[in-house]
């Protein structure tokens, strides 16, 4: 099936004024095989370490019932029961919330104790009625079970009890920010940045509640998980030129039939598109830099780049982060790669023989390689879906 | 009078044997010949590729057409100033 839809998950988290380590745990997991997404948010009692030990213990537990698909009261028992107890207070306490998320478009939302999940949809906030049950050995935690069939642009936030309590005791907010607070908040964003990103989402409600707060000190850890449901982000990366010159206008054709957003690394693959198509290329300089090549602008093409160099920046960076200004080929290549979900690569397998000199000061890789370099890396790290053909 | 026109190739190896250096020419030309000139970067011009040397012989620049091998800063200023003079 193709039209089923990407999961975009983000979180952030901020601890409790004074401690080191959080006390909520947030865990996420894409199974590709069974094309399901589960996020996980737990609290544990009390904050620092402690509360750490159990909400992961809750957190890493959960994942691998719910992976199972175990049946939930008997897990939640098990998870109940496997707790250590606190000294202090004499109970075993962490709370969760679990969204376990199929690409094809349905998801379940389990809660036991969190404030409840934020579902928006059309710019609103929907109240979903879930179904209560426990198990009689832990009759006073009953757990919330929800069922959502998801559509493009729909959004799931689970946010921990920090948030909601954010800023409680002071005179703006003696009871706290509260859920609604929380959920006029994301909205106002949303209708800010109707396309923006969960990272970028959730570290905005985290720093939000963080304002209300007294001296911005956190009275309690508070953590923020964002699911975006959307249909995927396409990008064509096209890289070399292909091996056979009779491919060429095939090789071009590609720009213009693709639905979605093409980047193009390399000047004599940028030259072969330009003559194809008859587009015309302009050098931009604004880009300049002492060590990447400018990139250009072509009509209909998002980024035209110089190839090996901007590849292996752009590798370097995908790898250690940005360190260059925003106007950089490299780092606008950077930055429509992550701001993608599916990349299709489409690699020209001709070498440049003058690249081979053994004269040229810098190392310059083979395209091939390159490529598979950062294309397992935005697999593996970024969770990116990415397909690779040689022409 | 017509301004010199300087093609300076950026293709990768261009590049990497120095033509950003040349670059430099756009943002800090020097004085006497500053208003006399006008740069036009290029994706890989193919000299490279296209030629019988044995080694690479960039970075290659054209000034008003004539190409100009290994070139740098030097040789493309010094280019201008004898075209400057041929035209006086």
């Amino acid at each position: 099936m193709n039209n089923s839809l990407f999961i975009d998950v983000g979180s952030y988290q901020k601890q409790k004024n004074g401690e080191d380590c959080y006390g909520d745990t947030i865990y996420s997991k894409k199974i590709p095989e069974e094309r399901r997404v589960i996020s996980i948010l737990s609290d544990g009692l009390g904050s620092g370490v402690k509360a750490n030990i159990l909400s992961s213990m809750t957190t890493r537990m959960a994942m691998k019932f719910m992976e199972d698909n175990a049946d939930l009261l008997r897990s939640s028992e098990i998870m109940m029961d496997a707790l250590p107890i606190c000294q202090t207070r004499k109970i075993s306490y962490a709370t969760f919330s679990i969204v376990d998320s199929e690409l094809e478009g349905k998801t379940r939302i389990f809660e036991m104790d969190n404030p409840h999940f934020i579902f928006i949809r059309n710019n609103k906030s929907l109240s979903i009625k879930g179904r209560k049950f426990s198990s009689p050995k832990w009759k006073e935690r009953a757990i919330n079970a929800s069922q959502i069939m998801t559509q493009p642009e729909d959004r799931i936030i689970l946010i921990s009890d920090g948030v909601t309590q954010a800023g409680i005791g002071n005179q703006k907010y003696p009871l706290g920010w509260g859920r609604q607070g929380c959920i006029d908040y994301i909205l106002k964003e949303i209708q800010k940045d109707p396309r923006i990103s969960s990272q970028t989402l959730a570290q905005k409600i985290v720093e939000e509640a963080l304002n209300k707060e007294i001296g911005k000190k956190a009275g309690d850890d508070i953590s923020c998980i964002c699911i975006y449901f959307r249909i995927p982000r396409k990008l064509l990366v096209l890289t070399g030129p292909p091996f056979d010159e009779d491919k060429d206008h095939e090789f071009a054709e590609l720009v213009s039939d693709y639905d979605g957003k093409v980047a193009i690394c390399g000047g004599t693959t940028a030259n072969i598109v330009e003559r194809e198509l008859c587009l015309k290329c302009q050098i931009d300089k604004t880009s300049f830099d002492t060590q990447i090549p400018m990139s250009s602008i072509m009509e209909g093409v998002d980024l035209v780049t110089e190839g090996i160099l901007t590849l292996t920046d752009a590798y370097r960076m995908l790898k250690e982060g940005i360190d260059r200004k925003s106007n950089v080929a490299s780092v606008r290549l950077v930055n429509l790669l992550l701001s993608s979900d599916k990349i299709d690569f489409v690699v020209g397998t001709k070498i440049n023989i003058a690249h081979q000199d053994p004269n040229l000061p810098m190392e310059l890789e083979i395209r091939r390689n390159i490529v598979k370099k950062i294309f397992r890396l935005l697999q593996s790290r970024y969770l990116k879906e990415i397909s690779v053909r040689y022409l | 009078m017509e301004k010199i026109k300087i093609k300076i190739c950026c293709g990768t190896s261009c590049f990497v044997m120095g033509s950003a250096q040349i670059q430099v020419l756009e943002f800090a030309p020097p004085a006497d010949i500053a208003d006399k000139i006008e740069i036009e970067e290029s994706r890989c011009m193919n000299y490279c590729k296209n030629t019988t040397a044995k080694y690479n012989r960039g970075p290659f620049v054209l000034v008003n057409g004539e190409l100009i091998e290994e070139a740098n800063f030097e040789k493309v200023v010094n280019k201008v100033r004898e075209i400057l003079n041929q035209e006086k």
